[in-house]
């Protein structure tokens, strides 16, 4: 016994530094990106007021390409709104004539929260971003994340005035996206290079495409709506077994310039959910 | 001796606020990232045992890490570097010298062992860091661009701190 203290106290260096390697290793590779635990995250309540203290200042950069934007969009949701107007008012004598008309569940199906981005990171190959929003304001774990050009992440750890997003610009995370105007899917996974491409995987050799062709989500995960723009087909090759496609594509949203964000809570989640798990037991 | 050490904590807080809301948000020509909060360990007092410099290493880390979202990626870097600290200073001065100064700068070291020290202490932390973040996606020559560039933007700016708060001392 005596000996083990003397040993101890010789060596107590190599004990500490021991005791926080290991210390740094159970918090590495214990903890579930989908479930870390609040206190070492920027949901941390301090860490959010820094975060929030700094947006202050930095919240003000490019507002004005942000304003153009927003002006762009506006006009072309203007047209699409004159559009579907007149395609309603043609439709509108089918209607009153039919007694079945209802409600449209799709619309009904989805609402949204907005919220500013406080904290954003692209240098990772893990980045999270930071919300200024919280449960409070009825934002959950899996809500999808999405800005005017397109998506931006899935809401990941909520607390109640903040909450903690994981980015598209994140290895560990895969959305399920398609060709515009095809039903094939496959899986958009970032490859950690550059914060304006991720690399949509496993599509199938058959679906037919050119560069340029946008790319919307599929709407198969219950977190994202179907059909939000992701970006636009850059470039493409063969996967190694020659059956799928992988493609790069251009993401839509400038993950460098994060402003205010749409929080989109989906009514079916939970059903969608509990079908699926039912349906795989 | 406890308002030196209130000072040394306070300059702590500030390169960890700095490392959040200013550094981790570089990302120059997408590779190189300035981790220029590893100053602290670099000039942290030469007689400080070992058991203290791995300690406050590590909740340094920590600390950064609960900024990023990681938690321990930058706490096991930290923790390994401030134990080679000590190795990384005797591999450069001659046999059986003592050490020149107090706390490592480049008033106390000298220019040429200063970079010699920072710059090979900043190389084996990207070493570890990037090593360790690769983990989740390993690409190799992309791994090794980042080691590269940002071992010499963060040896850059920690060069450039050091010499201003030297001069700063120097009016004092």
């Amino acid at each position: 016994m005596r000996n083990l203290i003397d040993f101890l106290i010789k060596h107590h260096a190599w004990m500490f530094f021991i005791l926080y390697v290991v210390l740094s290793c159970v918090l590495l590779f214990s903890s579930n990106p989908y479930q870390r635990s609040v206190f070492f995250g920027s949901s941390n309540r301090v860490v959010a007021q820094v975060y929030e203290v700094a947006n202050v200042v930095s919240g003000y950069f490019g507002l004005r390409k942000a304003n153009e934007e927003l002006l762009m969009q506006n006009g072309e949701l203007a047209m699409e709104n004159l559009q579907l107007r007149r395609q309603l008012q043609r439709y509108s004598y089918a209607a009153a004539t039919d007694s079945l008309a209802q409600d449209d569940p799709m619309l009904q199906q989805y609402d949204f929260v907005m919220a500013r981005v406080i904290n954003n990171s692209v240098s990772h190959l893990e980045n999270y971003i930071t919300l200024d929003k919280g449960s409070a304001d009825g934002i959950t774990p899996e809500m999808a994340v999405v800005d005017h050009r397109g998506i931006v992440g899935i809401v990941n750890v909520v607390n109640e005035h903040n909450s903690v997003a994981i980015s598209v610009l994140n290895a560990k995370l895969h959305v399920s996206c398609k060709v515009k105007g095809t039903d094939c899917f496959g899986s958009l996974v970032w490859d950690g290079r550059s914060a304006a491409y991720a690399v949509l995987e496993e599509m199938p050799r058959h679906v037919e495409f050119v560069q340029g062709d946008t790319i919307v989500t599929s709407g198969f995960s219950a977190v994202f709506p179907d059909g939000i723009m992701v970006g636009t087909i850059h470039d493409y090759a063969k996967q190694k077994d020659d059956n799928f496609y992988a493609m790069q594509v251009k993401l839509s949203t400038d993950f460098t310039q994060l402003g205010v964000v749409r929080v989109i809570r989906n009514h079916m989640q939970d059903q969608q959910q509990l079908l699926e798990k039912e349906a795989r037991q | 001796m406890n308002i030196t050490l209130l000072r040394e904590i306070g300059i702590a807080l500030l390169f960890v606020l700095l490392q959040a809301v200013v550094f981790n948000q570089i990302n120059l020509f997408g590779i190189a990232v300035p981790m220029v909060f590893i100053y602290i360990i670099f000039r942290m007092p030469l007689s400080l045992s070992t058991a203290w410099l791995l300690t406050a290493s590590f909740f340094l880390g920590l600390t950064v890490d609960i900024f990023s979202n990681i938690p321990g990626m930058n706490a096991l870097a930290c923790t390994i570097l401030a134990f080679m600290r000590r190795p990384v200073l005797s591999l450069y001065l001659p046999h059986g010298s003592d050490y020149v100064a107090e706390t490592p700068s480049i008033r106390g070291f000298g220019m040429w062992l200063y970079v010699r020290y920072s710059l090979t202490l900043t190389f084996l932390y990207c070493v570890l860091l990037f090593v360790i973040e690769s983990l989740s996606l390993f690409d190799l020559p992309y791994l090794v661009m980042r080691i590269v560039g940002s071992t010499l933007l963060t040896f850059l700016l920690i060069l450039c701190i050091d010499s201003l708060s030297q001069s700063r001392e120097k009016r004092l």
